[in-house]
């Protein structure tokens, strides 16, 4: 494998991508919303009187999680206006599996346009009459879905924290919300495994659909695990701790080498066209 | 020694087979033209021999690598103007260039721009350099096309149809460029076309396909000889009339004669012109027929080709 030949795949993309609106679009909004709107809420919780008792009410909702919370964090909870408590669930729990959405759904877009797109835009066949090898091309396409996917999750995340940690400063007299280990090991370690089991599947799919919007569809499957974490943890069946992310991480990573070992087999081309329908 | 080598090459679409067992040699240098009706397997053919698609039987090699074990050489080797111009249409003209001359191991860029630059420029497409292909006209991508395959002056061209939608002008200036890479450069050239004129002026033999199989190979001389055999003699009169037409008809070597639709000409099927011209004219004269012209006709590649389509499509 060459890795200036990787690169001159990487950049060929990015170019195509960065001119697509169809692409772009997604991968922009979708972090804006999560990183500005979610947090705007949490302003307008925690700018609300105390008194008005209706953060009591929306707090008996995150009951069943508080109770499997941590010890040390629950005493600590305890000892918090209510009010004070829904913004830190809400922040630090509540809205944490939204953020594994914002590396799926990127990298998902990027890697269908990637390759189930040039499949669709008939121009793969120009480009596996090159010399780059699937390697090469293999990998220059799955970089170009997880740098960009990972940008936007990083950049998303350091917003929503800038925003949550101004917005709650006063509220919690100088406590900085986010980061937090749990936080940290979400962001950098279970989204880029995540990105890759997306980037892999997407590959596999690439291969049997004919354009790029079935590829894309087909991947929003990899979000029902996600919501499946969203409420188990408002149900207080799973909380995200280090210890249940680290097990997570773990799990995705066995799951990318399954996947990518499954994408390189596919991958073929030889098999690409003859495969075209 | 040959540039391209297939034994057996067979491509089987599931239970469908779109090439059967097809064996073919192609020297260097060689202009070697692939004709044949849609779907007779000519763009597979290219693709195999372009390690695009895996063959299902058989083996071939190209620029002496076989596509089986080394396809990374063969696609070094191999230059190829596909189906489709396959042009990334968000990219300009030059963006695109420039990738694929880089895929095909042009690093020196100075070397690579003035290399696109000329092929550009012979196109007429210089001008138009930093616009994006997708505002391109049909012809105008099929050039850019062919400037993506011949950039890395590859030994070997593969060209599909290379002069599919372009005006007589530029299809004109396409044979140009593909007779001096043949000729100055020594390239090999397969090339896939339906254009039996083109077939007729640039290949040094061509070979006919339909269903997958070789129908016949040779020179375009020979298979026009080959297919249509019989010449015809074209007797151009003042006027027709029933006495000169009896005396023809009355020629022994005359197979077949046929008043033309103006009646200005007889035209007589023989077996073999030179001995039945003199002949012929010799007895229309004496029959007072006045004689304005004698042309020996011989089919062109174009009817040798119909007639050996319609005669396969009838077995
Ligand atoms: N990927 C594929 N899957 C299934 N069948 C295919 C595939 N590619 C080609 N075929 C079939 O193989 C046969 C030969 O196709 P091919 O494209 O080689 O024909 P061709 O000679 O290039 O025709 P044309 O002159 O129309 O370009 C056709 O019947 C076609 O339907
Ligand atoms: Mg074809």
């Amino acid at each position: 494998m060459n890795r200036r030949n990787v690169w001159l795949v990487f950049k060929k993309d990015w170019l195509e991508i960065k001119r697509n609106p169809q692409v772009l679009l997604p991968i922009v909004i979708v972090p804006i919303i999560f990183a500005v709107v979610l947090p705007a809420i949490v302003v307008l919780i925690s700018s609300t009187p105390a008194a008005a008792g209706s953060s009591q009410n929306s707090v008996e909702g995150f009951l069943p999680l508080i109770a499997n919370l941590p010890q040390d964090i629950q005493a600590m909870l305890a000892q918090m206006e209510p009010n004070q408590v829904m913004v830190y669930i809400m922040a630090v729990y509540f809205f944490a599996p939204f953020f594994l959405i914002i590396p799926i759904m990127a990298s998902s877009v990027m890697g269908s346009d990637s390759f189930a797109g040039e499949k669709e835009r008939k121009t793969i066949e120009a480009l596996l009459a090159t010399p780059l090898t699937d390697g090469e091309l293999l990998l220059g396409k799955s970089l170009v879905s997880f740098i960009p996917a990972m940008a936007v999750t990083f950049v998303s995340f350091f917003v929503y924290g800038a925003i949550i940690d101004v917005a709650t400063y006063s509220m919690f007299n100088g406590m900085l919300l986010i980061p937090n280990a749990v936080w940290l090991i979400l962001i950098f370690g279970v989204t880029p495994a995540l990105a890759l089991c997306s980037i892999g599947l997407t590959v596999i799919i690439s291969a049997r659909v004919k354009g790029f919007k079935e590829a894309q569809q087909i991947s929003v499957v990899l979000l029902l695990p996600i919501l499946g974490l969203l409420f188990a943890q408002v149900s207080g069946l799973l909380i995200l701790g280090p210890v249940v992310l680290a097990a997570l991480i773990g799990l995705l990573v066995l799951v990318d080498i399954a996947i990518f070992y499954l994408g390189m087999k596919v991958f073929q081309r030889e098999e690409i066209l003859s495969r075209q329908s | 020694m040959y540039s391209v080598v297939t034994e057996g090459l067979t491509k089987k679409f599931n239970s469908f087979t779109a090439v059967n067992h097809l064996s073919l040699e192609i020297g260097e240098g060689e202009v070697f033209g692939l004709l044949g009706p849609n779907g007779a397997g000519k763009t597979t053919t290219l693709r195999m021999l372009a390690c695009l698609i895996a063959p299902t039987e058989g083996s071939a090699a190209v620029a002496g690598y076989d596509i089986q074990s080394d396809p990374l050489k063969v696609r070094q080797s191999v230059g190829i103007l596909t189906e489709n111009p396959s042009l990334y249409e968000r990219l300009t003209a030059l963006e695109n260039m420039d990738f694929f001359a880089q895929a095909y191991g042009l690093l020196d860029p100075q070397e690579r721009s003035r290399r696109i630059r000329a092929l550009l420029e012979f196109f007429n497409l210089w001008d138009r350099r930093n616009d994006k292909v997708a505002t391109f006209s049909k012809g105008m991508k099929q050039k850019l096309a062919i400037v993506r395959a011949t950039v890395h002056k590859p030994p070997i061209l593969f060209l599909d149809e290379p002069t599919a939608g372009l005006d007589p002008e530029s299809a004109k200036e396409i044979r140009d460029l593909m007779a001096a890479l043949s000729q100055q450069e020594k390239s090999t050239i397969l090339l896939c076309t339906h254009h039996l004129e083109d077939a007729e002026k640039l290949c040094r033999r061509v070979m006919i396909m339909n269903r997958g199989t070789c129908i016949i190979v040779g020179s375009p001389d020979e298979l026009r000889e080959k297919i249509s055999g019989q010449p015809v003699i074209q007797i151009g009169l003042k006027q027709v009339n029933a006495k000169v037409l009896a005396a023809v008809k009355a020629n022994p070597q005359a197979k077949e004669v046929t008043v033309n639709p103006q009646e200005v000409a007889l035209m007589v099927t023989v077996d073999d012109a030179r001995s039945a011209t003199p002949e012929l004219v010799e007895e229309v004269v004496q029959a007072k027929g006045q004689v304005l012209s004698v042309n020996v006709l011989r089919p062109s590649l174009e009817e040798a080709y119909l007639k050996l389509i319609k005669e396969e499509n009838k077995q």
